[in-house]
């Protein structure tokens, strides 16, 4: 509609206006075609469950997390029972080997059966795949449950870190960064960025992140590049969001590379190492090496708590000034030879059944995509359950601060490139 | 020896020239699978034009001169200080009883994985770990884990440390494998006898008779283990820097990283791998030759007495750290893996528990299971080969040449990163989908030369007489085969399996790269786990991976001992 809008305000061309009057005559049959076609898209689906049916589909997921990989366990359970789908997980240390593996499948002329059915998969590693066409095109907005995300009203569901996802992926879960701290030895945890800066100052070395482009140490520097860019003029904060240019390079990032120099001298080791990933920091937490920490999945803190990798005492909460938040999502490779079997899959995990239970601390606690509003009185059941929760469970602040969105992925390459010259050798 | 023409000699007769394919074939066509991209050749990104610029790239990456010093030096080192104290060790106690306590204490530390012996330093040297709890608060007043150097310190002294500490027993063992040969280790004992009768203190003796001559023995194995640190992968990255990381751990990241164009600065740093290889073998030569300029006239000065005392004081102080530190670092991971929350800088943990036990086994099955299934194809392949071979010697009845010797260590001196990835390629390009078969066969690449190594000396060793009487009576070669000589040989080669084995289940990166990622090991869980996020599980499965190649020993040790006892 907004196309024909646009031609209906061209002053000139009455042609065109009776143009529009026809089409909007055209309208209501426009919906009995929808209707019908809505219909075609049941029957459809149908057949897609059929041919997916008795055949193994090869999840690659990141594996270093035991409770993700026990919620993918029960899906393969699920899937096995409903759709008669053998589900393996592939557990990966990092998904861009998946993205290696397909590419090295491209370059062997391997295009039709591929190792990869269905990947995990988010910001960077999404961009590279799409770039190079190694996903599966424009399904996951035809899978029944995507509707359930109410993508209309809901833009986040179709981009991924600012690119279109053009139905190359389904979402899956969405994160927020947490902060988490041992409430016995810091009594007052810093609230800001800005107080996190002067709380190293006064506890030197108890405060680091992994080092980029590790997927939470590059969170932590575009959280701390949207804070310090905060004061700057709309257009300039914009760009934050756009394809990064030297123009743009040269007004945003000289403000984290100041703040970096009087942060890094106070991090854990002077900043002369970084950890490698989020699960480090973890540990180091645990070790009491670090005091102040964070996270992308609020809830491995309770878990971990239970599993003593964390002191009983340890409580979570969120940044005072934001808190950056994305989506992930699962993508098809191009040369999958399950690829009616990986559709089902990935609408199972958009299911009311499997986003609820995602979303329960004791499984992942991984926030659902799904528009509560959008569902039946029996789907929304599944939602209604209540747990036992650790202290830790609830995390403090966590209504009273705004969710900061991704910037641009190619914003990662610039910052990852020009940290590595900057601090990468010392 | 005329050799009867049968399907057994035949099969014998090409057994050689299988083995020596099945190692040359994935080695060579895998270096160019990394050769081609290497020099811009990489159609699946459109570069399809011969170039150095992926060298270029690669030179231009901030902190690559610090790589190739930290890949460089630490090997070297490492090795060095490895050599010594294997010398050292020796020579304190050579011809005494405590020579053959050292080799008991140290031979099962040469089974435990390279992952598993770097998780368990890194648990002992980290801040919070086992050497700090035990020194606070009481004398260092920590009672907050410092936030000192190790490990990932910057000059790779952690890596040096786990290095050594793993190179140490390997060359300790080959050394006395060498010494344990009568025909050697008898002329080389006599000739320390006829020194000490000569009057030359036990010491000296030793550097000066037997040292020269057990060198010559020891050179391949200390080059293969040069070669093999300086590309290994696990120790420096659980223990190593990564401001910047060694050349080898970067080359890894590179080829798995989002930005796929790296790929080529990846494989021109495979490329320079090769060369910071051989440039530490050249350099060991040089040193090599150095010391032989420069010790050739002290070795005949006549002089009986250098210090002997000093140099035992110190060879004693070392070996007790040494030992210790073995002990300390074992103990920690078996704290850990019953450890509740173990709060700093207590001692012993809150509280003792087998949950993490519990939990990680019911996990673990899968894995096992694919360890298991691995290991045991791959070795029982590579003892049928290997004995094949050997018997094919015995009946042309001459030796394997110097080349097809060199050969089967030739995945031991090619640094494997270089040319994993390339057979990674191989394998896509003859399309071959069954993963199992994948892996197996790029385990079999690390197996059979350990296999091979182990089991020839014993089967060369075997007294020619029994089959030539076993022959005279009218015997088959088949026959002599597998009713004489096995038999005979049942013990080494049992521990030759052991060790076939206890090779396989350490594979890290042949496991992954050939596997797809789709099957998991124990020691690929333990990698992964390593880097995560819970000590208490990764302590488990770090000692899985210990006790998985100490059992086989056992059964490889205790087997030939019970059924000698039931044949008598």
């Amino acid at each position: 509609m907004q196309a024909v809008n646009k031609i209906c305000q061209h002053s000139f061309a009455g042609f065109y206006k009776a143009l529009c009057y026809l089409l909007l005559l055209l309208l209501p049959q426009q919906t009995v075609f929808a209707a019908e076609s809505q219909s075609n898209a049941a029957a459809m689906w149908e057949n897609i469950e059929m041919r997916g049916a008795k055949q193994s589909v090869y999840f690659h997921a990141w594996g270093g997390d035991q409770q993700i990989n026990n919620y993918i366990q029960w899906v393969a359970q699920q899937v096995k029972q409903q759709y008669d789908i053998d589900l393996h997980h592939v557990k990966l240390t990092d998904t861009s080997e998946a993205v290696s593996r397909v590419l090295a499948e491209k370059s062997a002329s391997n295009h039709r059966n591929g190792q990869v059915d269905l990947v995990w998969i988010n910001g960077a590693n999404f961009a590279s795949m799409a770039k190079h066409k190694l996903l599966a095109l424009d399904w996951a907005d035809k899978l029944p449950n995507f509707a359930l995300t109410n993508p209309e009203n809901n833009p986040a569901m179709t981009r991924d870190f600012g690119v279109p996802t053009e139905g190359m992926e389904a979402p899956w879960g969405q994160a927020a960064l947490t902060f988490y701290y041992d409430s016995l030895k810091v009594q007052q945890p810093p609230q800001t960025l800005a107080e996190l800066l002067s709380w190293t100052k006064q506890h030197p070395g108890r405060f680091t992140y992994p080092k980029p482009p590790e997927f939470l140490g590059m969170s932590f520097l575009k959280y701390a590049l949207i804070i310090l860019n905060e004061n700057q003029p709309e257009d300039i904060k914009n760009k934050l969001y756009q394809a990064a240019t030297a123009e743009s390079e040269a007004q945003i990032l000289p403000a984290l590379w100041d703040f970096l120099d009087q942060l890094h001298p106070n991090l854990w080791r002077q900043g002369h190492h970084f950890v490698s990933n989020g699960l480090a920091l973890r540990r180091l937490s645990g070790d009491g090496e670090l005091q102040v920490s964070f996270t992308f999945s609020a809830a491995e803190i309770p878990s971990a708590i239970a599993r003593y990798d964390l002191p009983d005492s340890t409580r979570s909460y969120r940044m005072l000034d934001g808190s950056l938040s994305n989506i992930h999502f699962v993508a098809i490779p191009y040369n999958s030879p399950h690829l009616d079997s990986a559709k089902v899959v990935a609408n199972f995990l958009l299911s009311p059944e499997a986003q609820a239970k995602k979303q329960q601390t004791s499984v992942w606690g991984d926030s659902s995509v799904l528009d509560l509003s959008q569902l039946t009185p029996t789907q929304h059941a599944y939602f209604d359950m209540t747990e036992q929760q650790h202290l830790s469970a609830t995390i403090i602040n966590v209504d009273n601060t705004r969710l900061l969105s991704e910037l641009h992925p190619s914003w990662s390459a610039v910052i990852t490139k020009q940290w590595l010259a900057r601090y990468g050798v010392q | 020896m005329i050799v009867a023409n049968t399907f057994f000699t035949r099969t014998v007769r090409t057994s050689p020239a299988v083995m020596i394919a099945l190692l040359v074939v994935p080695v060579l066509g895998g270096l160019l699978g990394v050769l081609l991209p290497a020099f811009g050749w990489f159609p699946a990104l459109g570069a399809t034009e011969f170039g150095l610029f992926g060298f270029t790239e690669l030179f231009a990456t901030p902190g690559i001169e610090r790589m190739l010093l930290l890949s460089y030096g630490t090997s070297l080192v490492s090795t060095l200080l490895a050599f010594v104290i294997t010398v050292l060790i020796l020579a304190s106690y050579f011809n005494s009883p405590w020579l053959k306590r050292i080799q008991r204490l140290l031979g099962p530390i040469l089974v435990i994985p390279h992952a598993a012996a770097a998780i368990a330093i890194g648990f002992l040297i980290a801040p919070s770990g086992f050497l700090s709890r035990l020194f606070s608060p009481w004398l260092t007043s920590w009672d907050t884990p410092p936030d000192w150097l190790f490990p990932h310190d910057p000059y790779g002294l952690s890596i040096i440390l786990g290095l050594a500490l793993k190179e140490l027993p390997f060359l300790l063992l080959i050394a006395l494998g060498v010494l344990a040969q009568p025909e050697i280790g008898k002329v080389l004992r006599q000739q320390h006898k006829v020194a000490s009768s000569l009057g030359y203190c036990p010491m000296t003796g030793f550097f000066k008779v037997i040292l020269p001559s057990l060198y010559g023995y020891m050179r391949l194995p200390i080059l293969a283990v040069l070669a093999y640190s300086s590309a290994s992968v696990e120790i420096p990255l659980i223990l190593g820097p990564n401001t910047p990381p060694t050349l080898a751990v970067a080359i890894m990241q590179w080829f798995n990283d989002v930005d796929l164009s790296l790929r080529i600065k990846a494989s021109s740093g495979a490329i320079v791998q090769i060369l910071v290889t051989l440039s530490l073998l050249v350099t060991w030569w040089g040193i090599e030759l150095l010391v032989k300029k420069c010790s050739a006239a002290w070795l005949t000065n006549g002089e009986r007495e250098h210090g002997g005392m000093i140099i035992k004081l110190i060879t004693d102080v070392i070996t007790f750290v040494m030992v210790s530190t073995i002990i300390l670092a074992l103990l920690g991971m078996v704290f850990w893996s019953f450890a509740g929350f173990w709060s700093y800088p207590n001692l012993l943990p809150d509280q003792f528990m087998t949950m993490h036990w519990q939990s990680a086994l019911t996990q673990m099955q899968a894995p096992l299971f694919n360890t298991l299934v691995i290991a045991f194809s791959s070795t029982l392949l590579a003892i049928v080969l290997t004995l094949f071979a050997l018997e094919s010697e015995q009946q042309s009845n001459k030796t394997i040449s110097a080349v097809s010797g060199l050969i089967i260590y030739l995945p031991l001196l090619i640094p494997s990163i270089a040319f994993l990835f390339g057979l990674v390629w191989l394998f896509e390009q003859v399309n071959s989908q069954n993963t199992y078969l994948n892996v197996i066969f790029a385990h079999l690449l690390f197996v059979l030369p350990y296999v091979f190594l182990s089991l020839a000396n014993s089967y060369r060793r075997l007294d020619p007489r029994f089959s030539s009487v076993a022959a005279s009576l009218g015997a088959a070669p088949s026959k002599i085969f597998w009713q004489l000589k096995l038999p005979l040989l049942i013990s080494p080669i049992l521990i030759a399996s052991a060790l076939g084995l206890a090779i396989s289940f350490s594979q890290y990166l042949p496991t992954l790269l050939a596997g797809a990622g789709r099957i998991n090991t124990i020691t690929t869980e333990a990698v992964t786990l390593a880097n995560g996020a819970s000590r208490r599980t990764s302590a488990v499965y770090a000692l899985m991976q210990m006790l998985l190649p100490a059992l086989f020993f056992i059964l490889a040790w205790l087997t030939p001992k019970i059924f000698s006892r039931a044949r008598v």
